[in-house]
């Protein structure tokens, strides 16, 4: 209850900071450069959703146990929120500063790569109808996905050059000041917190329903 | 073997590695599908109704000819792809469907099962490709100035399409709604392998001196992993 | 010397309980039947059994000289013939029998399976497709191909059924030879399969 309260007023200052204490950045046209305190913290959480999720997938193929499972279902469900939400920041900043919406940059390539690796995730979980077998298959399947990530990273930049900032409004480079950073850093704070309290519920409602099933035959 | 007095007989074993049982069942699915035409007929018909439908509308000339390396390779890889993601899955799902699938767990083990059908996926992959690769090229007259590159990328970029689709195949088999299923699980996993292959292609067909190699390399190094972690997750979703 | 140990195994749905905690232990030399109504479980029993299905709780061991057998390497000791397993239809018996020797790693010699599809009745048909096998022959080539790799632990689900009285008396000479060299589990409510059985285990109580 307390954790709710405290990230609601973090969160709350935190978007107001973001409005009124920054100045926009230069080199971006107009208030665009304000779109780092939102974009970036959903992709970091989709990025750190979809790892824990694969995490989560080992550990239940290793273990077995269901728990790992509920984990790697919701986390992969918020990550897949998540990286659906930095998709959209990311074409509005693209549109505003690039011109068009879409023009398959880098980045924009291995999101949306992404987002089908785990759209099929999905359908191979709706379409299995063993529950054992569902979360089986589901684990093996985001390991091999995981597996091909790494080829993305080679050949994607092969193809074509990424207009994507990295280096101007990078918290490690040199073109962000202090406040700004402060304010960066505690906007994926945020957005990690948002992050781990919906888990947290999420994992909760999966276990209350496979207990409502479960009951019926734990006579 | 030597039946005894009612009905059993004593058995041989003999020395078998996962190599020859893997053999055993690729000679076997080879057999059935050389009586059914199974997989060979989806996967071909599939294959000459794009490549024809391909011809037909963009023909030899409608693309500029500096446009033709990249577009080129693009219509072939689409092609091969999606022929592929057609029929790869039928050797599993027969199995399924037929009810023989139980009989092979309890008879093959699970490496084996997975190479035999991987190979089998190879045999039919090798088929489709020395097929529609030189139609293609008769039809869109497509000049490939370092042939050798460009064989070379077919053969990583067809051992590369069985590699990361079968074990998808042998999920999809113990799941509803199979088509459908197989395409949408097997192509994100896929799509690294074809951007590699249609620029390596690319690049064989009109490229400066070392054309295409590393693209090869890329596809090669992505076959051998997709085989190295199916074989090892592949009992996972085998058992039980 | 041959064991098979199960304890408090079960096997639920997400709706219903099939059975629970079911135990028991099986030397060589056993048969026993599984008998229960029509959706008892007798089928699923024999798949856990077999190493086919997962137990919801419970676990199956199996042991030959005092060494257990990994779930693993446990092919090589399982026979099982069972209504829903079937053989490669495109094939003809021969081809059949060849394969299941392959996969298997028995040395395949034409001559013996020759020899052991005559024990069966269906030399005539060696040479036959499968498929139009009726289901009679199908069933006894299933037999043939449960026991080609001489398994000390032979699993039968209605092994009698679609069987004529020729091959019902096989059936009966499969169960005796086994008696000598391992455990057989017959699933069935057939009355005459019983009672090849020691004991009986209903899983309708």
């Amino acid at each position: 209850m307390i954790f709710k309260i405290l990230l609601t007023i973090w969160m709350s200052v935190t978007i107001f900071a973001a409005f009124l204490c920054i100045e926009p950045a230069a080199g971006f046209p107009g208030e665009v450069s304000r779109i780092l305190f939102f974009h970036v913290p959903t992709a970091w959480v989709a990025t750190l959703a979809f790892f824990l999720s694969m995490i989560a997938s080992c550990v239940y193929l290793i273990t077995r146990k269901v728990n790992a499972d509920f984990l790697a279902q919701s986390s992969a469900e918020l990550g897949f929120l998540f990286c659906f939400l930095a998709t959209v920041t990311g074409s509005i900043f693209a549109k505003s500063t690039w011109g068009s919406f879409w023009n398959w940059d880098p980045r924009q390539t291995s999101i949306v790569m992404l987002l089908m690796i785990y759209g099929a995730y999905f359908v191979l979980r709706s379409a299995v109808p063993d529950h054992e077998k569902r979360r089986v298959f589901a684990g093996v399947y985001s390991i091999l996905a995981f597996c091909t990530v790494p080829f993305l990273v080679f050949i994607v930049p092969r193809i074509t050059s990424s207009l994507h900032p990295e280096d101007t409004l990078n918290p490690a480079g040199s073109g962000m000041d202090t406040k700004t950073l402060i304010l960066f850093l505690s906007s994926l704070f945020a957005y990690t917190g948002l992050f781990v309290w919906m888990l947290r519920l999420k994992v909760r409602m999966l276990k209350i329903m496979d207990k409502e099933q479960g009951v019926k035959f734990k006579v | 073997m030597h039946p005894t007095k009612s009905g059993r007989w004593i058995t041989q074993t003999v020395s078998s590695t996962y190599l020859t049982e893997a053999v055993a069942i690729w000679l076997r699915d080879l057999r059935s599908e050389f009586r059914t035409r199974y997989a060979v007929n989806s996967i071909l018909m599939f294959a000459l109704t794009t490549l024809v439908a391909v011809s037909f509308s963009i023909g030899s000339f409608r693309i500029e000819e500096s446009e033709r390396p990249f577009l080129y390779a693009v219509l072939l890889w689409i092609i091969l792809v999606f022929s592929a993601l057609s029929g790869l899955s039928r050797s599993f799902v027969k199995e399924q469907e037929a009810g023989t699938m139980d009989i092979l767990k309890l008879s093959a083990r699970p490496q084996a099962v997975f190479l035999g059908k991987l190979f089998f996926n190879l045999t039919m992959l090798g088929a489709l490709e020395l097929i529609i690769v030189p139609a293609f090229i008769l039809l869109m007259e497509y000049k490939i100035r370092f042939p050798g590159c460009f064989a070379a990328m077919m053969v990583t970029g067809g051992i590369g399409l069985g590699a990361g689709t079968t074990l998808v195949a042998a999920m999809i088999a113990q799941a509803d709604a199979r088509g459908a299923l197989f395409s949408a699980l097997s192509f994100p996993l896929l799509l690294p392998l074809i951007i590699t292959a249609i620029k390596g292609s690319e690049r064989a067909a009109y490229g400066i001196s070392a054309a295409g190699w590393p693209e090869v390399k890329i596809a090669a190094a992505y076959a051998v992993i997709m085989i190295t972690v199916s074989l090892l997750l592949f009992p996972l979703i085998w058992e039980e | 010397m041959c064991t098979l140990k199960v304890t408090g195994i079960g096997k639920y749905f997400s709706e219903t309980i099939l059975f629970k905690d079911i135990s028991f232990a099986l030397n060589s030399g056993d048969v026993v039947a599984i008998t229960g109504w029509n959706g008892s479980g007798k089928s699923t029993m024999l798949r856990i059994l077999a190493g086919l299905v997962r137990p919801s709780a419970g676990l199956v061991e199996m042991f030959c000289d005092n060494k257990s057998i990994p779930k693993k390497s446990r092919r090589q000791y399982v026979g099982m013939v069972a209504p829903a397993l079937s053989l490669y239809d495109e094939l003809t018996a021969i081809e059949n029998m060849e394969f299941f020797c392959r996969v298997r790693g028995i040395a395949y010699d034409r001559k013996s399976c020759f020899n052991i599809l005559e024990r069966v009745d269906l030399v005539k048909h060696a040479e036959k497709i499968c498929r139009t096998f009726s289901s009679g022959m199908k069933q006894r080539l299933k037999l043939v191909q449960a026991l080609i790799h001489n398994p000390p632990f032979l699993l039968l689900d209605e092994p009698g059924c679609n069987l004529d009285s020729r091959g019902i008396k096989s059936v009966k000479n499969i169960i005796s030879d086994q008696r000598t060299c391992g455990i057989t589990v017959i699933a069935s409510n057939e009355k005459r399969e019983v009672d090849y059985a020691d004991s009986i285990i209903n899983l309708s109580n």
